[in-house]
């Protein structure tokens, strides 16, 4: 069974449950793929250390924990130093470039892609969409689910009235993750 | 500047067709052409002398810059109605959007002013706009009902502000729609939280 295993991790306050439920959620409802996602939270409201695991599959999920992600998104430096040595090798290391260096404590082979996603955010008017705009740059660069169903999975997963804002953070950080593809190749 | 569900096509009360869209520089002629076919009685509503081009240029290096957003109603080629929302882009009211709205007078109480200021609070919430608020002569009671009817609330009563075409001093109502609480859910959607779950 061919699965992929995601880590999403930062701090408490920047969506990062919200940004792995989105993937999962555009996976199993709007791609007919399978899902699952576990969650992680620091005790504090604000500022603690929290996590998501997702695994995607084309058959049913049995086991849901991730130890070793192919995939990470990483959205603080706390974050990065406690899982970055933990993707597989070969695996895609995704960033946030402003707030994270990257190091030499990436296994051998891992795929690095950083993204602005803080200020793009900003610029777009709320510092709010940073986990929209890692949403759409994780889409963008891995292909792992299409940019459709996360679309719709944006869409029906943030308040309303606020569509328009996360459908832009989400397309900003789908078409800068296209262009670093390109630019990698 | 792109916005979702636009260009946006509409139907009116008396079957008019209309086409709502972002305000684009090749439009820039036909919006002069509609203020300056703008009453002159409904232009003293209005802050700036719209008739002037030296007032469409300055708007439209506002539009480019952001500063304001500008939704045009457009009928074949001839602009019928006009939303704008202007706002700080710096400062202590980053956060507040005015707007303002004027339609071509045989088109009023077709549903085209509702149409036009029920787009551009959406695209007001959309660009993170906490607070919304608009300037009415108290004589506008059909611009004071569609704007209850979009959650604005009188906030404050300037009286004797504004002067009409006969001299007559007039109140100015500001009206106001505070959208922040859309923001707040938003806010406590990426908290990232649970108190039951460690």
């Amino acid at each position: 069974m061919d699965k992929t295993e995601i880590r999403v991790g930062g701090l408490g306050g920047q969506g990062v449950i919200l940004c792995g439920m989105i993937i999962g959620k555009a996976a199993s409802i709007f791609d007919g793929k399978h899902a699952t996602l576990i969650q992680a939270f620091g005790p504090e409201a604000r500022g603690s250390a929290c996590s998501a695991q997702v695994s995607v599959a084309d058959e049913a999920i049995g086991y849901p924990y991730v130890k070793n992600p192919d995939v990470l998104i990483v959205m603080s430096p706390d974050a990065y130093t406690q899982f970055a040595p933990q993707i597989k090798p070969g695996g895609v290391l995704l960033y946030e470039n402003e707030l994270i260096k990257v190091d030499d404590r990436l296994p051998a082979g891992v795929k690095a892609f950083g993204i602005p996603a803080t200020r793009l955010a900003e610029e777009l008017g709320r510092r709010l969409v940073l986990n929209i705009v890692m949403t759409g740059f994780f889409t963008g660069v891995t292909g792992l689910v299409s940019s459709e169903a996360v679309e719709k999975a944006v869409k029906t997963s943030v308040p309303r009235g606020t569509e328009d804002l996360n459908l832009r953070a989400f397309r900003k950080g789908y078409e800068y993750g296209r262009e670093v593809l390109v630019k990698a190749s | 500047m792109k916005f979702e569900g636009f260009p946006q096509d509409l139907t009116l009360k008396d079957g008019t067709q209309i086409v709502v869209k972002p305000l684009e520089a090749e439009d820039a002629p036909a919006l002069l052409a509609f203020y300056r076919a703008v009453p002159e009685e409904d232009r003293l509503y209005l802050r700036d002398d719209v008739t002037k081009p030296e007032w469409l240029e300055r708007f439209v290096a506002r539009v480019n810059t952001g500063e304001v957003v500008s939704l045009v109603a457009e009928q074949g080629d001839a602009v019928v109605g006009e939303a704008s929302l202007y706002r700080a882009l710096h400062g202590w009211t980053a956060h507040v959007g005015e707007i303002r709205i004027s339609v071509q007078p045989r088109l009023r109480r077709s549903g085209l002013g509702t149409a036009l200021a029920r787009d551009l609070v959406k695209v007001a919430v959309g660009l993170g706009v906490e607070k919304m608020i608009v300037q009415m002569v108290e004589s506008q009671k059909s611009a004071r009902r569609l704007f209850e009817k979009l959650g604005f609330r009188q906030e404050a009563v300037l009286r004797a502000h504004v002067k009409d075409i006969h001299g007559i001093k007039r109140d100015l109502l500001i009206a106001s729609n505070d959208v922040s609480h859309l923001w707040e859910a938003m806010e406590a959607l990426v908290s990232d939280f649970s108190p039951t779950v460690g």
